[in-house]
């Protein structure tokens, strides 16, 4: 943690009117050089950082610092910063080249630096030669790499992109995700993404922020929120996960659907209710007599790449698994897990006593070694 | 077939309203202006407009068009600005164009008592201690309410306009250091030039035929090519001459809009 944050934010808190807040005390650190996802639901407050980070809007309190100054107060076009808006927005009236040199222009830059620079950006982004094509004329695809090309030729220290891929067909979303960390990497210029596809930010982020309602749930690296969920909602937002409600009995053992069962998770209160998630592409199906617990099927999909099977526990718990064999609908099976697979969610722990307690039994393990 | 003789026949009567009131009354006016005041046929009407007089009243209307036209959208294009970035702009807006449901005529009398010896305008001059002087007849009172008629028509399109103008692009271009200014320059201007080219459109093309306001608020000291057609009808009963003059005006009206809409980009 010796890196000086490139973006913070000390409890900003931004609201409308007497709505309810938008932001409600946000505090993060963004860190130079990496890639950072928001990721929610629509209205969750993911967005309007953006554009507090953009300069579009200012936030009602708190404080918002780039490299350690203040910046609250400055207005949009004296940062840093550049945007890749949702729409595009590249300028209709002008050609590929005069879309991507117009902050250039407004920079003064000498005429043959900027042919070389937007030339360069144009070829990061695979568009040379595009010079002169008209913006209507372009692809949806096309159109989203002319505004990447528009935000890298200033060599802001951070890009902010705005779900710039929701409005691509699927395939096209997953060429320019890659496409999009790959360009990361190679300019080692801070990205900042919003996004409510859990699927995206999972693939091409350093760091993911987990959003709802104006708050950050839970921050972490894609496998920390993928394996260790905070909460019922990260869990449920992340994935498809069955969450179940359960006692932890004491350390390493909890018991749901009727039975005890041994997990890898410590640092409750004694009996204290809970709740488990368990990862449908973890749990295996066997016989009867080798299951973990036995369920009935009640539904099954065909996914192309897995079933997707739904079943219920004697204790009206639904279950979903993910296995590539079929099963017959009625049928009893057995689902096989193995402690590691569970993670023991706490109700309403906050992120700073949930990462005190994951360290506090870490440094446990350690000690055990 | 059947679908053909249909839309065919849904086309006749605007093909005839067309050709009975716009196609027949321009060649009507052709076809007069190659007769003199004695109805031989000759071509010195094309002559005598090219003679000192007329050359001059095609210049005074022109030079007043402008002015009526640049007046109109300086203050025209501020407003409708401003009109976009208010909370209630459609009921705003309505304020601003129901003057123009007024008849012409009420509000050319409307301001000959404003502007009067003794009307508002000279006695608030005379209050704030500049004095009263002959407001009426001159250019000023002419340019001044012929652009209070034609403002509502240039307000319109251009606040059109600005209201289609998607908000990110302006985010854009302030993201990409662009100052207020700039974005003004670089992105609102060019991209609502459509509706600055129609709104002149509107107010040229009649401006530069106004008849009426020329002899009630002008007296008669502007003569414009409008003027000059109203006398050569009905004062001066020479068809021929006012024909001829309505040929250039036509002439000069079509260049004019050809002008004004060259090619517009994607949207």
């Amino acid at each position: 943690m010796a890196k000086k944050p490139i973006i913070q934010f000390n409890h900003v808190m931004k609201q409308f009117d007497d709505d309810a807040p938008v932001l409600d005390h946000v505090s993060f650190e963004i860190e130079k050089g990496k890639f950072y996802t928001l990721l929610g639901p629509s209205g969750c407050g993911k967005t309007t950082i953006l554009r507090l980070i953009a300069g579009f809007t200012e936030a009602t309190s708190g404080d918002i610092l780039f490299e350690g100054k203040k910046i609250n107060h400055v207005p949009a076009n004296k940062r840093p910063i550049n945007t890749v808006f949702q729409d595009y927005a590249l300028f209709p009236h002008l050609n590929v080249y005069e879309n991507v040199a117009f902050g250039l222009r407004i920079k003064k830059v000498k005429k043959a630096d900027m042919d070389a620079k937007v030339k360069e950006a144009l070829s990061f982004v695979n568009l040379k030669g595009y010079e002169n094509r008209e913006i209507a004329g372009m692809s949806g695809g096309q159109k989203q790499r002319v505004a990447i090309a528009r935000a890298i030729v200033n060599e802001p220290a951070i890009i902010l992109l705005d779900e710039p891929l929701s409005a691509l067909d699927l395939k096209l979303r997953y060429q320019m995700q890659y496409e999009l960390r790959e360009l990361q990497r190679r300019l080692g210029i801070t990205f900042i993404f919003v996004t409510h596809d859990q699927e995206e930010a999972l693939a091409m982020s350093d760091e993911i922020f987990v959003l709802n309602k104006g708050k950050i749930q839970q921050s972490g690296t894609p496998n920390d929120i993928y394996d260790e969920p905070i909460n019922r909602f990260v869990a449920d937002f992340i994935g498809e996960s069955n969450i179940i409600r359960a006692t932890m009995i004491k350390d390493f053992l909890v018991e749901f659907a009727g039975k005890q069962f041994e997990c890898v998770d410590q640092g409750m209160d004694p009996n204290e209710a809970v709740e488990i998630v368990i990862r449908p592409e973890d749990m295996e199906i066997t016989s009867v007599e080798q299951g973990s617990i036995l369920v009935t099927v009640q539904a099954q999909l065909f996914r192309g790449v897995h079933y997707e099977i739904t079943c219920m526990d004697d204790a009206q718990n639904t279950w979903l698994v993910q296995s590539t064999k079929k099963v017959n609908i009625g049928e009893k099976i057995g689902l096989r897990f193995t402690p590691e697979d569970i993670h023991v969610m706490r109700l309403n722990e906050s992120e700073e006593d949930f990462d005190r307690r994951l360290d506090a039994y870490g440094e446990d393990e350690n000690n055990a070694k | 077939m059947q679908n053909k003789t249909f839309r065919n026949l849904f086309m006749l009567p605007y093909a005839l309203w067309i050709i009975i009131f716009v196609i027949a009354p321009i060649l009507l006016v052709v076809y007069f202006s190659f007769f003199d005041i004695n109805g031989n046929f000759s071509l010195t009407n094309y002559k005598n407009f090219f003679t000192a007089t007329y050359l001059q009243m095609t210049l005074n209307s022109f030079w007043y068009a402008f002015l009526i036209t640049v007046i109109s959208l300086l203050i025209a294009y501020p407003t409708a600005y401003i009109l976009t970035r208010t909370k209630h702009k459609q009921l705003w807006l309505l304020l601003i164009i129901v003057p123009s449901w007024i008849n012409l005529l009420l509000k050319a009398y409307a301001f000959i008592g404003i502007f009067g010896t003794h009307g508002a305008a000279n006695r608030f001059l005379e209050w704030a201690g500049i004095g009263s002087r002959q407001l009426l007849f001159t250019d000023f009172s002419f340019v001044f309410v012929a652009v209070y008629i034609f403002i509502p028509f240039m307000i319109l399109p251009i606040f059109n306009a600005l209201d289609k103008l998607n908000p990110s692009l302006l985010y854009a271009a302030s993201d990409l250091g662009a100052s207020k200014w700039t974005t003004f320059r670089r992105v609102i201007f060019p991209l609502t030039l459509d509706g600055v080219k129609s709104g002149c459109q509107v107010v040229f093309i009649p401006a530069l035929s106004l008849f009426m306001l020329t002899r009630l608020i002008a007296g008669n000291r502007v003569i414009t090519l409008g003027t000059a057609i109203e006398q050569q009808f009905l004062v001066t009963q020479n068809w021929g001459m006012g024909a001829t003059i309505a040929v250039f005006l036509i002439i000069i009206m079509v260049g004019f809009m050809a002008l004004t809409s060259i090619r517009r980009r994607g949207v």
